[in-house]
C-alpha cells in the first residue's frame, strides 16, 4: 500500500508543493473555527445585536448589516473577507432569498438563513435558494458555535466540483478513514489516462488537506479560487446565452469568455451552479433530478432521482454534462495514452459533438435514431429498434422483478447504496480500464459486423458483466460514473451493445429481451462510435467514451420520460453493477447459458472484490474460459492476440462473441497493461 | 445598610424575573440574553432590550396605521411587520409578546380585519405590561448596581 501511495505523490509534483502550503495554512490556523469571518444581515435591530453579541461569544469576526443591498455591496467589494453569510430572509430593501442567490452565484459563500417564520414552506424555499442551513428566531448560541461546518462542508464540496468526480469521490471521503486500500486503488486509476491522473491528484490533496483539515482554516483556501465578480458572471451568462443554455458546454463557454487564467473545470463548476440556479428558478421539487438531468435540460427524471437520489446529484449532473462538455479532453484524458486518442481523433470529435448535442435534448430514442443512422450502418435496424425500445422500458420492469431477487441476492450490499458506492468507486477504478477495453472490444464486434450485433442483442443479455464495465468506464470519465452508469446501465445501451459487446449485457441482461431492443437503441448510440472505430480499429476507443457518455445521458432521459415506474428498476439497476454477475448468471442460463455464467462471472466477481481487481480480472478470465474458451479469459491479460480471437468468437456465435468483445478489447491493451498494474498496487 | 440593600434588590429581582416566567411574559431565551452579557458590554440586556423598544413600537405604529385603514388593510405588509416582531420578541425571549404575534399573522393571513384588531389590542397590552415590568427589572438592577458599587467601589 504504501508503495501504491507514494506513486501518486511522487508523479505529482504539484501535490508536494500543495502540501506545503497546505501545511503552512494549518500552522497559522490550527485554532479553527475562531476568527470565522460572519457577515450578519438582518432589518431587525434587535436581532442583529443579539446575534452579534452571540457570535462574538463564539470568537468570531463579526460583521454586522442591517440592510441586504448594503450586505450585498460589501461582499462584492470585500470578496474573501468573509467565510459565511447569516441573513434574515425577510428585509424590505432585498429579499433574503434574493441576496442568497446573489451571494451564492458570485461569491459562493455559505449563506445561512434564518426567520421567525417555521413554517416548512419557508424552510423549504430557504434550501431551494440554496440556503446550507435555516436557523429559526430565536437563534440559540448553541446553533451559532456550529456555523463553521458550513464553511467546511462548503470547501469540501468545492473540492469535489472541481474533480467533478462526485459520488467516488464522497465515498472516499466517507471511507476516508482507513480507505488507504481504496485511495490507493483510485490513484492507480490513473492507468485509465492522464485525466483520472489529474483527478486522483487531487485527491491526493483533498486527502492531505482532510488530514489536516481540523487544523486548516477553511477561509484561506490553499487552492487558487476564481472569483467569480459580476462582470466575470456576466461574461459567462453571455457565453451561455449564446450557446444556448442547452448547448452550454464549459470548453465553448470557455472560448467564448476568452478569459486568461480560467480552465475549464471553473467554467464547469460555474455552469453547474448556474444551471442549479436556474433549476431552482423554474422548479424546485425536480431541481434536483433537474440537476442530474440538467443535461438533458427539460427532461426532469424523476425516477432516476429516486435511484440517483442516493448519488451526488449534483455529481450525477456533472458527470452528465461532463462527458459532453470534455468529450474531446476526457476522451484524450481517459485514453490516457496519447496514441490511442490520436488514433481515431477526427472521428471521434464528430461523434462526440454530435452526442453532445443530442445530449442536450430530452429524446433519447431521437438521439438514438440520429446517431444511430449516421454512424451505423445498420442503422434501419436500430431505428426499428428504438420504437422497440420504449416497449422494451416497459417490459424491463417486469424483467427487473423476476431479477431483482437474483440481484439482490448477490449483490447483498447492492441494497445500501453508499456501501455499493464505495465499491463501486473502488470497482469503477478498476473497472474503468476493464470497461474501455470492453468498449473497444464493443466496437470491434460492432465494426465486425453491425448484423451480427443485432442478432446478439437478444443473446447479449448475458453479456452484462461486461456491459457494466463498459459504463463505468463512461462514468469514469464523470466522476459521478456510478450514477451516470446506473441510470444508463439499467436498460440503456448495454444490452443492445452488449450484444454486440458485452455492454448491452450488463444493465440488459436483468432488463429482459425486451431490453435488447432498447439496448439496441442504446447501443445505436454505441455502434456510432463503434463505427467509426471499425474504420480506424485503434480509434475505437476514443469514440467509445464519447459514444458512452452520450448513451448515459441518453438512458437517463430515456428513463424519465419513459419509465417512470422504472425508477425502482433504477435502483435495481445500479444494484445490478454489484450483482450484476448474479442475476446475469441465472439470466444467462436461461437465455444464454453460456455467455451467461461468463459475462455474470465476471461482474460479480467485479463487484465483490474491489482490491482483488488482480485475482478477479484472472477469474475473469477463466469464467469467460469455461464459456467461451480460452479466448476470453486471454482478452483480460492477453487483449490484443486475443481480439482477433474474440471478434471470430462473436461472428460465430453471437452470445459467444458478445463475451469475447467484453474480454478482448483492441484499445484494451494500453489500458489493459495498465490495470494489471493498478491492480498490482492494489495488492501490494 | 447598603449592601443589605444591594442583596434585597437582587432578591426582588430574582422574584420578579420568576414571577414573569411563571406569567409566560419571558422565557428561557431572556436568561440566554443575560448570559451574553459580559464585561465587554456589561449593559448588554438593557442596551438590547432598548432597542426592542425602540423597534417594537415603530411596529406597533405601523400595524396600528395599516389597520385603521378600513377598506384596504395590507396584510402581506402587515405580514411581514409581524414577522418581524415575532422574530425580535423570540429573540429576547418574550414569550407573550410573541405568541400574540403568531395570532394576530394568523389573523392577517386569513384577511381577517376584526381579529386582526383584536389582536393588536392584545399585542399592545402584552407589549406594554412587559415593557413596564422589564422596565422595573432593568431599575432595580441599576439600583443593585448603585448599591453594591458603594459598598464594592472596585467590583464593577
Amino acid at each position: 500500500m504504501a508503495a501504491v501511495q507514494k506513486l501518486p505523490v511522487s508523479s505529482l509534483s504539484t501535490t508536494a508543493s500543495n502540501y506545503g502550503s497546505c501545511k503552512a495554512d494549518t500552522v497559522a490556523a490550527d485554532q479553527f473555527p475562531v476568527g470565522l469571518r460572519v457577515l450578519v444581515v438582518d432589518d431587525d435591530t434587535t436581532c442583529l445585536r443579539i446575534l452579534e453579541q452571540m457570535l462574538r461569544k463564539c470568537m468570531y469576526r463579526v460583521t454586522t448589516c442591517s440592510q441586504a443591498t448594503i450586505a450585498l455591496n460589501l461582499l462584492r467589494e470585500r470578496k474573501g473577507c468573509f467565510d459565511v453569510v447569516i441573513s434574515d430572509v425577510y428585509m424590505p430593501d432585498m429579499d433574503g432569498f434574493k441576496l442568497l442567490e446573489h451571494v451564492g452565484l458570485e461569491m459562493d459563500l455559505p449563506v445561512i438563513m434564518m426567520s421567525s417564520d417555521a413554517r416548512t414552506s419557508a424552510v423549504m424555499k430557504g434550501i431551494k435558494h440554496g440556503a446550507c442551513d435555516y436557523l429559526i428566531k430565536p437563534v440559540r448560541l448553541e446553533e451559532l458555535k456550529n456555523i463553521w461546518q458550513h464553511v467546511v462542508r462548503k470547501k469540501w464540496n468545492e473540492n469535489k466540483e472541481h474533480e467533478q468526480s462526485g459520488s467516488a469521490e464522497e465515498n472516499d471521503r466517507h471511507k476516508r478513514g482507513g480507505s488507504d486500500a481504496d485511495y490507493a486503488s483510485s490513484v492507480n486509476e490513473g492507468t485509465d489516462g492522464s485525466w483520472k491522473v489529474q483527478k486522483k491528484r487531487r485527491d491526493a490533496k483533498d486527502d492531505d488537506d482532510e488530514g489536516d483539515l481540523e487544523n486548516e482554516e477553511p477561509g484561506t483556501s490553499k487552492k487558487p479560487r476564481v472569483v467569480w465578480s459580476v462582470e466575470l458572471h456576466q461574461q459567462f451568462v453571455g457565453a451561455v446565452n449564446q450557446l444556448g443554455i442547452d448547448k452550454a458546454v464549459p470548453k465553448r463557454i470557455l472560448e467564448l469568455m476568452n478569459v486568461p487564467g480560467l480552465t475549464r473545470e471553473n467554467v464547469a463548476s460555474h455552469l453547474q451552479k448556474f444551471r442549479l440556479y436556474l433549476k431552482r428558478l423554474s422548479a424546485v421539487a425536480q431541481q434536483q433530478v433537474g440537476i442530474s438531468n440538467s443535461f438533458c435540460g427539460t427532461v426532469e427524471s424523476n425516477a432516476k432521482l429516486g435511484s440517483l437520489g442516493r448519488l451526488d446529484l449534483q455529481a450525477l449532473a456533472a458527470s452528465g454534462q461532463i462527458p459532453p462538455h470534455t468529450l474531446a479532453a476526457l476522451q484524450s484524458e481517459l485514453l490516457g495514452r496519447p496514441t490511442g486518442s490520436l488514433v481515431l481523433p477526427a472521428m471521434d470529435q464528430p461523434v462526440f459533438l454530435q452526442s453532445s448535442l443530442q445530449g442536450p435534448k430530452c429524446v433519447p430514442v431521437e438521439r438514438g435514431v440520429t446517431f444511430g443512422q449516421p454512424l451505423i450502418k445498420c442503422q434501419s435496424n436500430i431505428a426499428k429498434q428504438f420504437p422497440q425500445s420504449n416497449i422494451s422500458v416497459e417490459d424491463i420492469p417486469s424483467g427487473f422483478g423476476t431479477w431483482s431477487p437474483n440481484s439482490l441476492g448477490t449483490v447483498g450490499a447492492s441494497g445500501s447504496f453508499g456501501g455499493q458506492n464505495t465499491q463501486n468507486n473502488n470497482m469503477l477504478m478498476q473497472i474503468l480500464q476493464q470497461q474501455q477495453q470492453q468498449q473497444q472490444q464493443q466496437q470491434q464486434g460492432v465494426l465486425l459486423e453491425p448484423s451480427h450485433t443485432i442478432n446478439v442483442q437478444p443473446s447479449c443479455l448475458v453479456v452484462p458483466s461486461q456491459s457494466s464495465s463498459s459504463f463505468q468506464a463512461g462514468n469514469n470519465i464523470v466522476p459521478l460514473n456510478q450514477n451516470s452508469s446506473f441510470s444508463s446501465s439499467a436498460v440503456i445501451d448495454y444490452s443492445l451493445l452488449s450484444s454486440q459487446s458485452n455492454n448491452a449485457s450488463l444493465g440488459v441482461g436483468q432488463v429482459i429481451d425486451g431490453d435488447l431492443k432498447s439496448t439496441g437503441v442504446l447501443n445505436g448510440y454505441t455502434m456510432p462510435a463503434s463505427i467509426s472505430p471499425s474504420v480506424s480499429s485503434c480509434s475505437v476507443l476514443a469514440d467509445h467514451g464519447t459514444g458512452w457518455q452520450v448513451q448515459n445521458s441518453a438512458i437517463s432521459l430515456s428513463y424519465v420520460s419513459q419509465l417512470p415506474g422504472l425508477v425502482p428498476n433504477a435502483c435495481e439497476i445500479q444494484h445490478s453493477y454489484d450483482t450484476k454477475a448474479a442475476p446475469l448468471p441465472d439470466q444467462g442460463p436461461g437465455r444464454n447459458l453460456g455467455f451467461v455464467g461468463k459475462g455474470t462471472s465476471i461482474p460479480s466477481r467485479f463487484a465483490v472484490d474491489d482490491i482483488e481487481f488482480p485475482t478477479s480480472n484472472s477469474s475473469h478470465g477463466k469464467t469467460y474460459m469455461d464459456n467461451t474458451g480460452g479466448r476470453v479469459k486471454q482478452e483480460f491479460n492477453l487483449d490484443f492476440v486475443e481480439n482477433a480471437k474474440i471478434k471470430d468468437a462473436v461472428f460465430l456465435g453471437k452470445k459467444i462473441s458478445s463475451l469475447g468483445k467484453l474480454s478482448c478489447f483492441p484499445e484494451s491493451h494500453p489500458r489493459g497493461p495498465r490495470c494489471k498494474e493498478e491492480v498490482l498496487c492494489d495488492v501490494i | 445598610m447598603l449592601g443589605f440593600g444591594a442583596d434585597r434588590l437582587r432578591a426582588d429581582m430574582n422574584r420578579l424575573l420568576a414571577l414573569l416566567f411563571h406569567q409566560g411574559v419571558l422565557d428561557e431565551q431572556f436568561l440566554q440574553l443575560q448570559q451574553l452579557q459580559d464585561e465587554t458590554s456589561p449593559n448588554f440586556v438593557s442596551e438590547v432590550v432598548n432597542i426592542y423598544f425602540h423597534e417594537s413600537e415603530k411596529l406597533l405604529r405601523n400595524l396600528r396605521g395599516l389597520l385603521s385603514d378600513r377598506e384596504l388593510s395590507d396584510y402581506k405588509k402587515m405580514g411581514i411587520h409581524l414577522n418581524q416582531f415575532m422574530g425580535s420578541s423570540s429573540s429576547i425571549g418574550a414569550k407573550r409578546v410573541r405568541n400574540v404575534c403568531v395570532a394576530f399573522r394568523a389573523a392577517s393571513e386569513q384577511n381577517n380585519r376584526v381579529g386582526c384588531l383584536r389582536a393588536l389590542e392584545m399585542l399592545e397590552h402584552e407589549y406594554c405590561y412587559l415593557k413596564n415590568r422589564l422596565h422595573e427589572l432593568f431599575q432595580m438592577e441599576q439600583q443593585r448596581v448603585m448599591a453594591a458599587g458603594v459598598r464594592y467601589p472596585m467590583q464593577n
